[in-house]
């Protein structure tokens, strides 16, 4: 029983520097990136995976809190990546474009006929 | 010009702040002895777990020592919401053709999460305010999750609504029940809102005699007000 609590102790460990990393790496990516896109994108899968391995590492670490911690890591695997996606939908809308030139853009076409069917209606 | 006067000003705050500063002691032992409390943060500090038998000493404080207090800060919410009110306040009549809240419709997919997450934000928010005594939280902040729930829905949907009546009967009954229970101390026990002397055993869901009680009141008041406040707040006229 005491070494598989010192296993999963070395896992939890393990998984809480992952988790860190990851967060760290999203960190730099918020101030490195060059747009709202790109650092969206930087901030959200870093620290989802950062946030979620984290928790996950606690977890193991201390067994008695696991369930509870698996639901932690469900809200935050529906809420985060789901809030990026309206922020980036809101601000594309609201008129900011990528900052390099891109060939294709299927979006901007969607974004016109909605605009069309606005007014329209 | 304007430079040079927001710096004197600024030097000025700073001047008048170091002096506060200089006044309290660096480092110095401001809670005093905690077997015999001569100063008011040890006596919290020894009395919450004790005689109250609560986990969370801020709760005793919030709730028990200073709940009067309490009762304030919590009418000065109602206040807010009801001038709030008063003044956005449109008939119902003219709503269903000039008021809209969201312009522009959700995508699906924020659409969809929204329904997951909504039931999940309202456990949590219930959560924090049942367990308010013996985790961090209370019913300030499990109400301002449940707000949080029902602002999420808000602007998702273009046609959730919120039932107004019993929103207004929930916040006024929680607000009067607060005050029942002050009563009930006041008659029972001889002053305003005093604890009952049978309050359970240490990190129980149902210790600390009347705080819970009081707490969960709190949370149902405050969760309903910012609710009807947000709901005000984003009925715009359509342009």
């Amino acid at each position: 029983m005491d070494t598989l609590n010192n296993i999963l102790e070395y896992i939890g460990l393990f998984f809480v520097l992952l988790g860190s990393i990851f967060l760290f790496l999203g960190a730099l990516g918020i101030y490195r990136m060059p747009d709202l896109y790109n650092r969206l994108q930087a901030g959200t899968k870093a620290s989802t995976l950062g946030a979620m391995s984290m928790v996950l590492g606690i977890g193991l670490m201390q067994p008695g809190w696991l369930i509870k911690l698996i639901v932690i890591i469900l809200f935050i695997g529906i809420s985060n990546p789901l809030s990026s996606h309206a922020l980036a939908r809101a601000s594309y809308k609201s008129g900011i474009r990528p900052f390099f030139k891109k060939k294709v853009d299927d979006y901007e076409e969607e974004v016109e006929s909605e605009k069309g069917k606005m007014e329209s209606v | 010009m304007k430079k040079y006067i927001i710096f004197i000003l600024i030097a000025i705050l700073g001047l008048t702040l170091a002096q506060t500063f200089k006044a309290i002691p660096f480092g110095a032992d401001r809670r005093g002895d905690l077997e015999n409390p001569d100063k008011v943060a040890a006596y919290y500090l020894k009395e919450s777990p004790e005689t109250l038998q609560t986990a969370n000493s801020i709760t005793a404080i919030v709730v028990n020592f200073r709940g009067f207090d309490t009762l304030g800060e919590v009418t000065v919410l109602f206040l807010a919401a009801t001038g709030l009110a008063s003044i956005l306040y449109r008939k119902e009549e003219e709503d269903e053709e000039e008021v809209e809240r969201v312009r522009l419709p959700s995508s699906s997919l924020v659409r969809t999460g929204a329904k997951i997450l909504f039931p999940l934000m309202l456990l949590l928010g219930i959560y924090v305010f049942v367990h308010g005594h013996l985790t961090p939280g209370g019913g300030f902040q499990g109400g301002a999750i449940i707000a949080t729930g029902f602002l999420l829905m808000l602007i998702t949907y273009k046609h959730f609504e919120t039932n107004h009546k019993v929103m207004v009967w929930l916040e006024s009954l929680a607000g009067l029940a607060f005050v029942a229970v002050g009563l009930y101390g006041l008659f029972a026990y001889g002053s305003f809102l005093q604890n009952t002397h049978s309050v359970g055993t240490l990190n129980d869901l149902i210790s600390g005699g009347l705080i819970p009680l009081i707490y969960i009141f709190i949370g149902i008041k405050v969760g309903t007000e910012l609710t009807n406040i947000l709901d005000i707040l984003l009925k715009i006229k359509k342009s």
